[in-house]
């Protein structure tokens, strides 16, 4: 099912000042693909979950899930959360500690008024789809973080809502865990085909899990496309500076040729991928450190920038290496097993597809 | 779900501003009017009569050296206690968890009679023993003077006293100790010079709700104040509506007003040092004990101590009381008495209508209002601590307002209120009143059974399909059930022993068990008082025990550990 959000607003007011939650949201979400939500804290992604899910009130605006209007402040209506038939994975889980298993995850079915015996088979069904398969006595205080995480999975696909939204679901996993349940999540709704909303403010998450990324900041939908799209071709210094590491350095334009646009920068003249502007937009340049490489004399790499390497920092898989341009600091990586060391004059080398201009 | 809470909020605040409110405005506009019938004819008749009265001043000058002297007692005493189970290695400390839970089963009525049936100056029976031994011409003790009134209400307020200050003795940070100690300074200098001064707001929020309390007790100035014409505000409210020809309840209104004002002052200067103890003590999440000072020497002696404390606040009453409840008339233990032992008295108890009639009244109360009374707290808890609106903040004001309100004050305001209502004169007139008075202890626990349950149990039950009912019904009430459970015991305990509201409201047919002991006690029946007041001590122990028993069932797998003390802490405070 599709979700159409239109001129979304909502306020909040705490010690007489107002804080715009969303500023006016415009947002279509494809059905059966996965679309996160990304953002810092409090741009507005949980309190736009929250108003899909019918948890809070917007002030102004329209929502519709599939072919209902579940939300219109124009129409009137307003249909309550219990009725929207959606199914969520909260930050906390929100496991029901007086219940087993089997209860927390029969309770949606059990509030359809469904047959005892129904209920038994889905719910083993969708155990064993989790991978709980046997746990359904399990008492819910005695199951792990990653075995809670499951058991609100469950419970919320249960039911086989058209819907599923999860609230930072990975948050409250340490990091290991983290990484394989966002594998085994990135698995299951594979499988499931089903529309998911998910938010979350760590940019690995959206990555590797999304169709579509939404980058939200304060209250307002950014940019929107997918993961390459978001990583590689930002439109906004906001989004290419939270979508990864960048190095940011003020740029204007100088000469737009046929294939690439040519940019006066601190650096020097700096061969970009081809983009247009306004002619009053503020330009930012952004360097990605994976892709600027050292001395490469290879012809794709037409920007050779002379640099001294200034601190290399050995963390594991890499150098984080500090450059310095002028009195300009660039962050790069080199291999662990590297020959420079402190001190050494180098050429930067960029290929022109990597030099990413956006939008201050 | 913001409409539902909205609606839910404002039916709450009508509800409680008929309980809480209604009565205070009434004895307001009570104390500006002639009498119950002339309502609301605006005079000034009233407060003249009652502060011009040269009375008063007697009465007021007993009242300070009453409630001061006795908040000061049970301030030191906890202090003292609190010290030895927290910081020191004197044995067998669960005597102080004994020690803290103890008044909600002896009701304070009995505590004080049992204390007249001591240390009477006619009848005592400590006093006729040591005037036997040492060949006394007169007894050596008189209970019916305000130092016996200082000491059995400091008694009584010791557990107050003792759960305010022994948590802040006990999360105390040593190492401010320690550090006094390496720059020389003895243990005792340290004690004064470091812990009590840091530990000064538990103290002083002690020393205020003692106060409060003092303010309000009327249980031992009827008891042992009113036999030696010893009168404080209470028991003078009392005098004008029961013994003075005709009942003046605007008087009454006119006096009440000033302990009204007082209480509401003291409790608001509480609610600020206790507001800043957070800040004050400092308090570790790293789970530290404090050094534990070795006793040695003085380790026995302390003991002994102790146990006469434990001994005078729990065995002593019910001994006492079981003792009398035996004997035809008030004798020394001997001979004598154990020949003259019957069960004559609860026969008489057990056949008298009177006494039955009020076991039964205060049987109903006890567990219909606490079932209403706790049905209504889980309702205004929810609002409280969920609906974080206006409205709701106004709804916890209003209902925290009784809190700081005396029994026998707001029983006068009860009545200029329930006169001009069918209820009057029935049961249901005790029944609110009670409610009214003691929903602050039946929201108290509540509320931290709410805190402890995070919105997203509830979001996801509505998530999951379920309405707003069957959300409250299989999420919300059975997380709150060990809540439930406090608020339930706590009222029902305080309910089951009421007096000094019902000491105004009870009236022929509606008498309830604390104010028929207090007949039992004025016409000097002793014998019959034990055997009803064991009755009443065995039912309310019953009642607390099996609740909590059923109430430890339902607790959800290790979620909630033994909170029990906290609880009543936060329910007292």
């Amino acid at each position: 099912m599709e979700i159409k959000i239109r001129g979304l607003k909502k306020h909040f007011y705490s010690e007489g000042k107002v804080i715009k939650a969303l500023d006016g949201v415009n947002l279509d979400i494809a059905a059966n693909k996965i679309f996160t939500l990304l953002g810092p804290s409090g741009c507005g992604k949980t309190t736009l979950l929250r108003c899909i899910v019918g948890l809070e009130t917007p002030d102004e605006g329209e929502i519709q899930i599939g072919d209902t209007i579940v939300w219109s402040t124009d129409k009137g209506i307003y249909v309550p959360t219990e009725k929207r038939q959606l199914g969520m994975v909260f930050q906390t889980y929100a496991i029901w500690p007086h219940m087993d298993v089997f209860n927390n995850v029969a309770y949606p079915l059990q509030n359809m008024k469904m047959p005892k015996s129904e209920i038994e088979k889905r719910v083993a069904k969708t155990l064993k789809f989790v991978q709980l398969e046997g746990f359904e006595k399990r008492p819910s205080t005695r199951l792990s973080g990653g075995q809670q995480q499951r058991v609100a999975l469950a419970r919320a696909l249960v039911a086989e809502p058209k819907v599923i939204l999860f609230d930072e679901p990975l948050s409250n996993l340490d990091a290991k865990l983290r990484e394989e349940t966002r594998k085994e999540l990135k698995m299951f709704l594979g499988e499931l085909g089903i529309t998911a909303v998910y938010v979350t403010h760590d940019r690995v998450e959206a990555l590797a899990l999304s169709d579509t990324i939404g980058v939200m900041n304060a209250g307002n939908i950014v940019e929107l496309g997918s993961p390459t799209k978001i990583y590689f071709d930002a439109d906004h210094q906001f989004v290419a500076d939270f979508i990864g590491r960048a190095n940011l350095v003020t740029a204007t334009i100088k000469e737009q040729q046929e294939e690439n646009t040519i940019v006066d920068t601190p650096l020097g003249q700096i061969s970009c991928h081809k983009r247009s502007f306004d002619p009053d937009d503020e330009l930012v340049l952004c360097l990605r450190p994976e892709f600027i490489a050292f001395d490469n004399k290879e012809s794709e790499y037409v920007n050779q920038i002379p640099a001294v390497i200034e601190q290399m920092t050995f963390v594991g898989e890499v150098y984080e290496t500090e450059v310095v341009v002028g009195d300009q600091r660039l962050m790069t990586k080199l291999d662990p097993e590297t020959k420079y060391k402190e001190g050494d004059k180098v050429n930067l080398s960029i290929k022109a597809e990597h030099c990413l201009l956006v939008s201050k | 779900m913001e409409k539902r809470n909205t609606k839910l909020t404002y039916s709450l605040i009508v509800i409680v501003s008929l309980l809480t409110v209604a009565p205070v405005v009434m004895l307001v506009i009570g104390s500006f009017s002639n009498n119950l019938h002339s309502f609301g004819n605006f005079t000034f008749n009233k407060y003249a009569a009652v502060y011009t009265d040269p009375m008063l001043f007697s009465i007021l000058g007993n009242t300070a050296i009453f409630v001061i002297g006795a908040a000061a007692f049970a301030t030191i005493l906890a202090l003292f206690l609190a010290y030895l189970n927290n910081r020191t290695d004197i044995p067998f400390k669960f005597l102080f968890r004994v020690l803290s839970v103890m008044p909600m089963m002896i009701p304070h009525v009995l505590f004080g009679v049992s204390w007249v049936l001591l240390l009477n100056p006619t009848n005592g029976i400590l006093n006729m023993w040591l005037q036997k031994i040492f060949m006394l011409s007169k007894a050596p003790f008189n209970i019916y003077t305000i130092w016996g009134m200082i000491i059995v209400e400091g008694l009584l307020d010791l557990p107050v006293a003792y759960l305010i200050i022994s948590p802040a003795m006990g999360s105390f940070d040593a190492s401010l100790e320690e550090s006094s100690r390496v720059f020389k300074s003895g243990p005792l200098k340290t004690l004064f010079k470091i812990t009590l001064p840091i530990l000064r707001p538990a103290i002083l929020a002690s020393f205020i709700l003692c106060i409060v309390r003092g303010l309000a007790s009327f249980a031992v100035p009827s008891v042992l104040g009113m036999p030696g014409r010893i009168y404080v505000l209470s028991t003078y409210i009392y005098r004008i509506v029961t013994m003075s020809l005709i009942a003046d309840y605007g008087k009454a209104a006119a006096v009440g007003m000033s302990i009204l004002l007082i209480s509401v002052g003291l409790i608001y200067v509480y609610r600020y040092y206790t507001r800043s103890s957070d800040k004050f003590v400092t308090i570790s999440s790293r789970g530290f004990k404090p050094t534990v000072i070795e006793l040695r020497k003085a380790k026995t002696p302390l003991f002994i101590i102790l146990l006469i404390i434990s001994f005078v606040l729990i065995v002593l009453p019910v001994l006492v009381l079981l003792y009398t409840s035996l004997i035809p008339y008030v004798m020394v233990p001997g001979k004598q008495a154990f020949a003259s032992m019957s069960l004559q008295n609860w026969r008489t108890v057990i056949k008298d209508s009177l006494s039955l009639r009020s076991l039964k009244n205060s049987l109903i109360l006890g567990l219909g209002g606490a079932t209403v009374g706790s049905l209504l707290s889980v309702l205004v808890a929810y609002v409280i601590v969920k609906v974080k609106t206006k409205a709701s903040g106004f709804l916890e004001s209003i209902s925290f307002l009784s809190f700081s309100f005396p029994g026998i004050v707001i029983g006068i305001g009860f009545m200029w209120y329930f006169v001009r209502t069918p209820i009057y004169a029935t049961i249901w007139a005790l029944f609110f009143s009670y409610i009214a008075t003691y929903l602050p202890y039946g929201i108290r626990p509540m509320t931290s059974a709410f805190v402890q349950i995070h919105g997203s149990l509830e979001e996801s039950s509505l998530v999951s399909g379920a309405s707003f009912a069957t959300t409250m019904r299989r999420i919300v009430i059975p997380l709150l059930v060990p809540g439930i459970v406090s608020s339930w015991v706590l009222l029902a305990s305080m309910f089951f022993r009421e007096l000094s509201v019902s000491v105004v409201l009870s009236r022929p047919g509606t008498e309830v068990l604390a104010v028929q002991i207090l007949r039992f006690s004025e016409d000097g029946q002793w014998g019959r008082l034990s055997a009803l007041g064991l009755i009443m001590i065995a039912i309310s122990t019953i009642m607390v025990v099996s609740v909590n028993a059923i109430g430890n069932r339902y607790k959800p797998g290790e979620v909630r550990e033994k909170r029990a003390d906290k609880k009543i802490l936060k329910a007292v405070s």
